[in-house]
């Protein structure tokens, strides 16, 4: 299976395909993706429309830049798949996953597709959701089922709640064990594990931006790399919260200096009290005061993080770039 | 599929008659006759001969009775509770599959003797070690008789030599898991109403409704009760609220206009509606109705003991 360069997907909307004022406008809102729902958000008398949207709807969202998904139905997934597998989509989220056979149809099911649609092989990714005790508690089985399962997460949510029988707007993280379940099968499975860290939500506000920005930010410090939304309020304060401050920039490029100087001493790490730093230079560490904290340890694991931080940082401009590119060829070519 | 709404199970000792003969007063959903914790070796015998006269005393007003029996004495033990009125069993210590298994191989044994439905009474494992946690899997589907599984958590923190306090809470991996296991199942999880740290007596109805709700939002369906005033905190937390229900009688109302119009996402009160939230809805409604009908069939079983109370006094 040919490899497909890492994908982005810090934010992105889902919205019911059957309504055409939230597709037709989906593609300049800068998000990583835009998730075209013929699940929870389409009536049951509308799954044929909505299944013969998809194809022509992938050129209406992708324009400007975001990858073209699509959320199937768990007790629909063969037609699904059949109306949603064409050019241009780079993921199809399969919700309710329970069972490693699941996937592996899946798999069968999509690589024929791409061979009969001229789709090159390995290109969709599939993006399994677990929302059951049952799926929890196969979460490896179904994370290693096939290697398209590119990003693998839940165990939180309303379906999970109904699951398990829980209010899903408590003052508490009820999903900790699960959620812990799904993050452990995914990285032990090289995969990209889609979470988030408890963060009170107990008004259930899907519009919030301050919420958003504060729930990715937790996101992003605690290694994780999804996100995503229902209301375009939300698709800014992600970005930004995925984002690396500047501040964690500098900081990052001073680790790295640090540990280059600690190299060519032959000592493996060093303390370094940040206050003592010269604030004006550059890079700088971050301040004292700072949750990284006043007495900082330089060594290959601290250098690792801030590689991956610059990395990050690379990718996420890199991204940024192409998506602004494209929006401004449209607004270029609908000017003309 | 018939709801199980089980959600206050008053746990007393064999040993305390007394208590016995009030344990029908309660309300409780369930009483356990404890034969392990707190009996004397000494008295166990003498306490079998009178098992079946408590399970039905225990059960008068349409309560569920369970014996907790000793893990060493599974046979003797249920033999001498198994008569009309005896639920199930408690077995405490479960750790595999075999254990329940062999428990379930004697209750098929005394179902014949006795006369009783095959496969009627229930095994309720109760979960007292990390093995137990571990394997809790294998345990409780190793029969069709585990419809609940309880978390012990005394008997927990002792196995693992934790020392219980309000300041830290060690087992919630150990709660977590039981409670996607045992969903995963279609076993209902149980907690216990005295969770770390909390000494009996020392709790008002407050504060024990909030750790009911709490136990109930980690996908707990019901408690073990160690001490009757915890009760009705219990019932009440494990019922759906009033508001509750009137804020998802209106999200079936607002979902049932979306789809008319032709969306099934529909936003009500700064929330977005659709398909399983409208699905969950149901759920409550359902709940709501459910503990309905378990308060009604307790009311009308009290009721009918007070009839037989009347004429028979001395049974006070």
């Amino acid at each position: 299976m040919a490899s497909t360069p890492r994908r982005l997907k810090r934010s992105g909307l889902t919205m019911p395909i059957v309504t055409p004022r939230f597709i037709n406008n989906a593609w300049h809102r800068g998000c990583d993706f835009i998730n075209m729902d013929l699940e929870d958000s389409v009536p049951p008398n509308l799954k044929d429309v909505a299944r013969n949207l998809v194809r022509e709807s992938i050129p209406v969202v992708n324009k400007g830049g975001s990858d073209a998904v699509c959320r199937i139905n768990h007790d629909l997934m063969e037609a699904d798949l059949n109306a949603a597998i064409w050019p241009g989509i780079t993921q199809v989220n399969y919700p309710k996953a329970e069972y490693g056979h699941e996937i592996e149809r899946m798999d069968e099911i999509i690589t024929r597709l791409e061979a009969e649609r001229g789709i090159r092989p390995g290109t969709v990714e599939i993006g399994a959701n677990i929302e059951t005790a049952v799926g929890v508690a196969n979460a490896y089985e179904i994370v290693t089922a096939s290697a398209r399962v590119m990003d693998f997460g839940g165990a939180a949510g309303y379906d999970m709640s109904r699951d398990l029988g829980v209010e899903m707007f408590v003052s508490f993280d009820q999903f900790v064990y699960g959620k812990g379940e799904v993050e452990l099968a995914a990285r032990a499975a090289g995969r990209e594990p889609h979470a988030a860290p408890f963060t009170p939500n107990i008004t259930g506000s899907v519009s919030d931006p301050d919420r958003a920005f504060a729930e990715a930010d937790a996101a992003r410090k605690c290694g994780f790399r999804i996100g995503g939304g229902l209301h375009p309020a939300v698709v800014e304060p992600q970005i930004r919260g995925f984002a690396s401050s500047d501040d964690e920039i500098s900081d990052a490029q001073w680790v790295l200096q640090e540990y280059r100087k600690l190299a060519r001493t032959g000592t493996t790490w060093v303390q370094i009290d940040v206050s003592t730093v010269d604030r004006e230079g550059s890079p700088r560490p971050m301040g004292a005061d700072s949750y990284l904290g006043r007495h900082r340890v330089i060594d290959r694991y601290e250098a690792s993080r801030a590689e991956e931080l610059l990395q990050w940082r690379d990718l996420c401009r890199e991204r940024d770039e192409e998506k602004a590119e494209a929006v401004a060829r449209v607004r270029a070519s609908e000017a003309e | 599929m018939s709801i199980l709404v089980r959600r206050s199970n008053l746990i007393v000792p064999a040993v305390q008659e007394r208590m016995i003969r009030w344990s029908w007063q309660r309300d409780a959903d369930a009483v356990t006759i404890d034969l392990q914790d707190g009996t004397p070796a000494a008295e166990i015998s003498r306490i079998r001969k009178t098992l079946r006269q408590s399970v039905a005393l225990a059960g008068k007003a349409g309560a569920q009775v369970f014996v907790r029996v000793n893990a060493e004495y599974v046979y003797a033990d249920s033999a001498a509770a198994a008569g009309p009125g005896l639920a199930g069993i408690v077995l405490p210590g479960a750790e595999c599959a075999d254990h329940v298994a062999d428990a379930s191989a004697i209750l098929d044994d005394l179902e014949r003797t006795h006369g009783i439905a095959p496969n009627s009474l229930e095994i309720t494992p109760s979960i007292e070690t990390g093995a137990g946690v571990w394997h809790v899997r294998e345990t409780i589907t190793a029969t069709p008789r585990v419809k609940q599984v309880v978390i012990d958590e005394a008997a927990l923190a002792a196995s693992l030599g934790i020392t219980q306090s309000a300041d830290h809470d060690p087992l919630v991996y150990a709660r977590g898991r039981l409670c996607i296991e045992a969903t995963a199942a279609g076993v209902q999880p149980i907690a216990v109403a005295d969770p770390m740290g909390t000494q009996t007596g020392q709790v008002s109805r407050d504060e024990m409704i909030q750790i009911a709700t709490d136990s109930r939002n980690l996908g707990f369906k019901g408690m073990v009760c160690g001490h009757p005033s915890w009760i009705d905190a219990v019932n009440e937390a494990y019922t759906p609220a009033e508001s509750l229900v009137d804020y998802y009688t209106q999200v079936r109302e607002v979902f049932a206009q979306a789809l008319a119009a032709g969306t099934a996402a529909a936003p009500f009160a700064g929330r977005m509606i659709d398909v399983p939230v409208d699905e969950w809805a149901k759920d409550v409604l359902a709940m709501s109705a459910a503990c309905a009908a378990r308060d009604a069939e307790k009311q009308a079983a009290r009721q009918a003991t007070d009839v037989w109370l009347d004429a028979h006094p001395w049974d006070q």
